[in-house]
């Protein structure tokens, strides 16, 4: 067999081999031919849109060279504003509203319910498996009804409500399911981590009460997966084109698209900052909340 | 957005704790009866996840239940009345949309495949050479683009190999070469959506697959050469059926994550090429024939039925492998 | 059954390991600093040391997962320090079981016959004969996660003796299993080993378990031997303060020399070994046995009891004498009531030769010895 001829087990410990006796660090140090081939070739493939789009962004059509003007004059940009205002309304109230909604939630499932725990687990990963446009294509049907079926029902004036008006909460209410998902396992970690049997315990026999121990002694020592939470869901809201863009919508990734049409340099550029904010701010979190946070949330 | 959350959801849960009722000890201290205490606390716990349980049904069981059933109801042109039919079904089974179906299958397939594939043996590469500032970076840059990428995405290509992307006049001005009609390339295309979707693929893969390489034991590899193994027969005979599972997995969710992807490519083709999702945002947004209001909530429900088992078999596998790599 | 296994596993005794000045450094820490040792054929030899003094480092340079920095790995006096670890034959036990998770134990076992193309029937067939061997016929078809943490122990040690290695290495194979298991296991292992004769280095940290198991014992400290030897020598002869510590409990009795020993309490005892000279002041090394203690009978004594642990068959005694001195007996649990906290006691020792350091080094570098 292969491993009896003389040739063929060189390959096994090449490495620690070669790596002499001065060396002090020994093994995975030296990245081996096919390694490097690897990093250098899937680097070219992620870095070189980035670049290519930065070049882009920065070129001067008229007189040649470069110029900022594309990032200069986001903010001035017709609709603009607007949208990005949009986007921001929507990403704060859907942080608020799916903390609001899954932080008890969350709590009272550990505290005090575990039993219902699969059942909520399923329920909150679900929006991973059904694509969003399955899911707008349903609440474009139910919308459809206020105007039918329940015309002259409260509901078609709910349905009304949430369409219309200065702000879409159609939007925010079915971004809150979208990030779902997110919530769950950012809360689920965190709520496992600090082991809130313990606390909640120690909290009540020393005489606390019950909201003394959620607001003192839960929701602190739950800030940085709460922070988590809600910085996905914002990034997550800020980035969303489906649902918007199929309900009609223009929030900041539908207008984007609306601006590519005619001016590429700007969506280019607009394209490259959310990258990188998110990014960077992805980074951020992943740095304050320690390894934990990433690897189970991201 | 998808696989990460899941990437860690395996069994883990973990029996409910009998003694660590906390509400409980707290009515014992007072005094009051234990019994009583039980009996008041189940059903206040049960009334607490009420308006979770209402949000869901309302905001997401009841959308996505309308799209299945009414993919089945057909309202008639002339009488107006409304009943059960098979034709929406089949309909979205044939002539446009069952290009637009192979062609989503296609797209998924191919980019699940290859970015499983370069995304596993990038994760090794990632995994095995770099320190933990460097993996930090590229985890969450990963995290970004598997998750946060979308529109953003399509332009990134649109400026770079586009029809008046940099690559595109670069290659045309000094090497003469059209990526067109030389190269057979169309970002605007099958190829190019490849190509982009790429861009977000083999970053979910490098997310799913890391902590099945990082699970991956130094004890194994060493406990194979000590039998005599060498490296490649290790791989093939210890490390490749302990990840197999895993890797299976990952490529499924790759493949619904392909097949349900949305906005990069509506960015990139402006809704203009063949693919489901594209064509059920087509048809529900009203220019469609009389008679044919329920194809697009056919065509969602084709979907379903295609995502749901595979996402079901991911998660079974997924759950198989934990209890090896931990 | 075992005779079976026994007649196909023919190690051809004599395989013999040495280091010779072995280095290996990592960063700062010289993990190995000058390893000479010598493990005979056919012997166990366990190594012994204290967390961090490089042990493990020792076995996995003997194993070939890392090299030395400076000096030789020999074994059958063939240095093997470049040979890599998949063609040096020798049969790895770790303390982390790490069995193949996708295998069955029969499968584990049989792994490194398939790398040495033995044909299928044949390899199952000595794969079960191996598993009956470590007491695991029952379990052939179970997969690792099916099984406890001893089981899975012993399919290791079936799987690291399924390739007739010419070394066998176990490092803290015990350590992650309870007390009645690792007893069990530990007999188990001897036996196989001397049914087997095959040379065997065995790390622990735990001493009664290198003195119970090995032919000879090898103390490590700071990335050196201290003293290599048997276990009865090791106990009764320690060669280095250390040494005396690690193993066992050693009391360090202040006395002075006269002519004809040393004077203890109110006892003259010989002294063995290097008599130092006349008139100096020296520690006498005593094992807590080798004190005997009476109660003093409503008179001061000589000590005070602090503290009395039970041990099962005897106890320990903690006590303090006047001048602070700790001094640590045992005696029969039967007597035990004798001796409660606060008690007088009179003191003397066991009338053989004793062990005695000068003053000057007694303290010098040593660590708490365990009980
Ligand atoms: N790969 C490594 N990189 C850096 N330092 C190491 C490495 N391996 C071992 N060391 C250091 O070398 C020294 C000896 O380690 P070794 O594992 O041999 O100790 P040991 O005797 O087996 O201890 P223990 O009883 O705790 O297992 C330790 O200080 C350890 O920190
Ligand atoms: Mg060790």
């Amino acid at each position: 067999m292969v491993a009896l001829t003389p040739t063929a087990g060189a390959g096994g410990l090449a490495e620690t081999q070669t790596g002499g006796p001065a060396t002090s660090s020994r093994r995975r140090r030296r990245p081996g031919i096919g390694r490097g081939l690897v990093l250098l070739i899937c680097g070219i493939y992620f870095i070189g849109p980035l670049v290519g789009a930065f070049w882009f962004s920065i070129q001067d059509k008229v007189h040649g060279g470069v110029q900022f003007s594309a990032y200069a004059h986001v903010f001035s940009a017709v609709g603009f504003s607007d949208a990005f205002m949009l986007s921001l309304k929507l990403g704060i109230g859907t942080v608020l509203i799916s903390l609001l909604l899954m932080v008890p939630t969350m709590l009272l499932l550990h505290l005090r319910a575990p039993k219902f725990r699969p059942v909520v687990e399923t329920l909150c990963l679900m929006p991973l498996v059904i694509p969003p446009v399955v899911l707008v294509a349903g609440v474009g049907v139910v919308l459809a009804w206020g105007p039918n079926q329940l015309a002259g029902t409260p509901l078609q004036t709910f349905l009304n409500a949430i369409q219309s008006g200065k702000t879409p909460w159609v939007l925010i209410l079915e971004y809150v399911v979208l990030t779902l998902p997110f919530t769950y396992r950012s809360l689920d970690a965190g709520i496992r981590s600090v082991d809130i049997h313990t606390l909640t315990e120690a909290g009540l026999n020393l005489g606390a009460g019950w909201g003394t121990v959620t607001m003192r002694i839960l929701l602190p020592s739950l800030r940085t997966s709460v922070l988590n939470a809600a910085f996905l869901s914002f990034a997550l809201v800020f980035g969303e084109y489906t649902v918007a863009s199929i309900l009609q919508y223009q929030p900041f990734a539908v207008f984007i698209v609306a601006a590519g049409q005619t001016e590429g340099q700007l969506s280019t550029s607009l394209s490259l900052l959310s990258l990188l904010i998110t990014w960077l701010l992805l980074l951020l979190i992943s740095l304050l909340g320690g390894r934990n946070s990433t690897k189970v949330d991201i | 957005m998808t696989a990460q959350s899941r990437a860690g959801s395996s069994s883990e849960w973990s029996p409910a704790r009998p003694t660590a009722d906390p509400g409980q000890v707290h009515e014992l201290a007072d005094g009051s009866a234990p019994i009583v205490t039980l009996k008041r606390r189940r059903s206040y716990a049960w009334l607490g996840l009420t308006p979770f349980f209402l949000y869901i049904a309302a905001f997401f069981i009841l959308p996505t239940g309308t799209v299945l059933f009414s993919a089945f109801r057909k309202t008639d042109a002339g009488t107006g009345v409304t009943s059960f039919t098979g034709s929406n079904v089949s309909s979205a089974l044939h002539g446009v949309y069952f290009t637009g179906i192979k062609n989503s299958l296609t797209l998924a397939l191919i980019t699940g495949v290859v970015g499983a594939l370069v995304g596993l043996v990038l994760a090794w590469a990632i995994v095995s050479s770099t320190g933990n500032v460097l993996t930090r970076f590229v985890s969450t840059a990963a995290a970004v683009l598997a998750n946060f990428g979308g529109v953003p995405l399509a332009f990134l290509f649109i400026a770079t190999v586009g029809n008046s992307g940099l690559l595109t006049k670069a290659l045309a001005d000094h090497f003469h070469i059209n990526l067109n009609s030389d190269l057979h390339f169309d970002l605007y295309g099958i190829t190019g959506l490849e190509l982009v979707y790429l861009y977000f693929q083999i970053p979910l893969m490098v997310l799913v697959i890391t902590p099945a390489l990082e699970g991956l034991k130094p004890q194994w590899q060493e406990a194979a050469a000590n039998l005599g193994a060498t490296r490649w027969q290790y791989w093939r005979h210890v490390g490749a059926p302990i990840l197999a599972p895993n890797v299976l997995g990952a490529a499924l969710l790759l493949f619904c994550s392909g097949f349900s992807a949305y906005a990069t490519a509506d960015a990139l083709t402006s809704g203009a090429f063949p693919l489901i999702p594209l064509q059920i945002h087509a048809v529900i947004s009203g220019n469609v024939l009389a008679g044919m209001e329920n194809l697009g909530d056919a065509l969602a429900l084709i979907m379903v039925v295609i995502v749901v088992p595979l996402m079901v078999i991911y998660q079974l596998l997924q759950r198989r492998t934990t209890r090896w790599l931990r | 059954m075992s005779s079976i296994a026994l007649e196909s596993l023919d190690t051809g005794t004599g395989t013999t390991v040495e280091f010779a000045d072995v280095h290996r450094v990592f960063g700062s820490t010289h993990a190995l600093d000058g390893l000479d040792l010598k493990v005979r054929p056919g012997e166990l030899l366990a190594l012994l040391g204290p967390s961090g003094c490089g042990k493990t480092t020792a076995l996995r340079l003997l194993a070939g997962f890392d090299q030395p920095d400076a000096g030789s790995v020999l074994v059958d006096g063939e240095d093997v320090s470049r040979l890599p670890a998949n063609k040096r034959d020798m049969g790895m036990v770790f303390q982390s079981y790490s069995l193949f998770p996708t295998m069955s134990a029969v499968d584990n076992v049989a792994f490194g016959l398939r790398l040495r193309g033995r044909g299928a029937g044949d390899r199952r067939k000595r794969a079960a004969e191996l598993l009956d061997l470590v007491g695991l016929s029952e379990h052939l078809k179970k997969f690792p996660h099916q099984m406890s943490g001893g089981q899975q122990q012993r399919v290791a040690l079936a799987r690291a003796l399924a390739i007739s290695p010419r070394v066998l290495l176990l490092d803290e194979p015990l350590s992650a299993l309870d007390a009645k298991v690792r007893a069990q296991l530990r007999d188990e292992i001897r036996r196989i080993q001397l049914e087997l004769g095959v040379t065997t280095v065995f790390v622990t940290h735990d001493q009664e378990e290198a003195l119970s198991m090995a032919d000879r014992v090898g103390v490590m400290r700071n990335g050196r031997l201290e003293q290599c030897a048997a276990p009865a020598e090791l106990y009764q002869r320690p060669e280095t303060p250390f040494v005396a510590e690690f193993v066992g409990t050693m009391n360090r009795l202040p006395g002075s020399m006269v002519p004809g020993g040393v004077r203890l309490f109110t006892q003259v005892v010989a002294v063995d070994g290097v008599v130092p000279p006349a008139g100096s002041d020296v520690r006498a090394l005593l094992r807590p046995e080798a004190v005997l203690v009476e109660p003093a009978g409503g008179q001061p004594g000589d000590a005070i009891v602090t503290t009395a642990t039970f041990f099962g068959a005897v106890t320990r005694l903690r006590m303090t004498q006047p001048d602070g001195q700790e001094i640590l007996a045992d005696v029969g649990s039967h007597r035990a009531a004798d001796f409660p906290a606060g008690a007088q006691v009179r003191i003397s020792v066991l009338d053989r030769p004793v062990l005695v350091r000068p003053e000057s080094e007694a303290t010098a570098g040593t660590v708490p010895g365990r009980a």
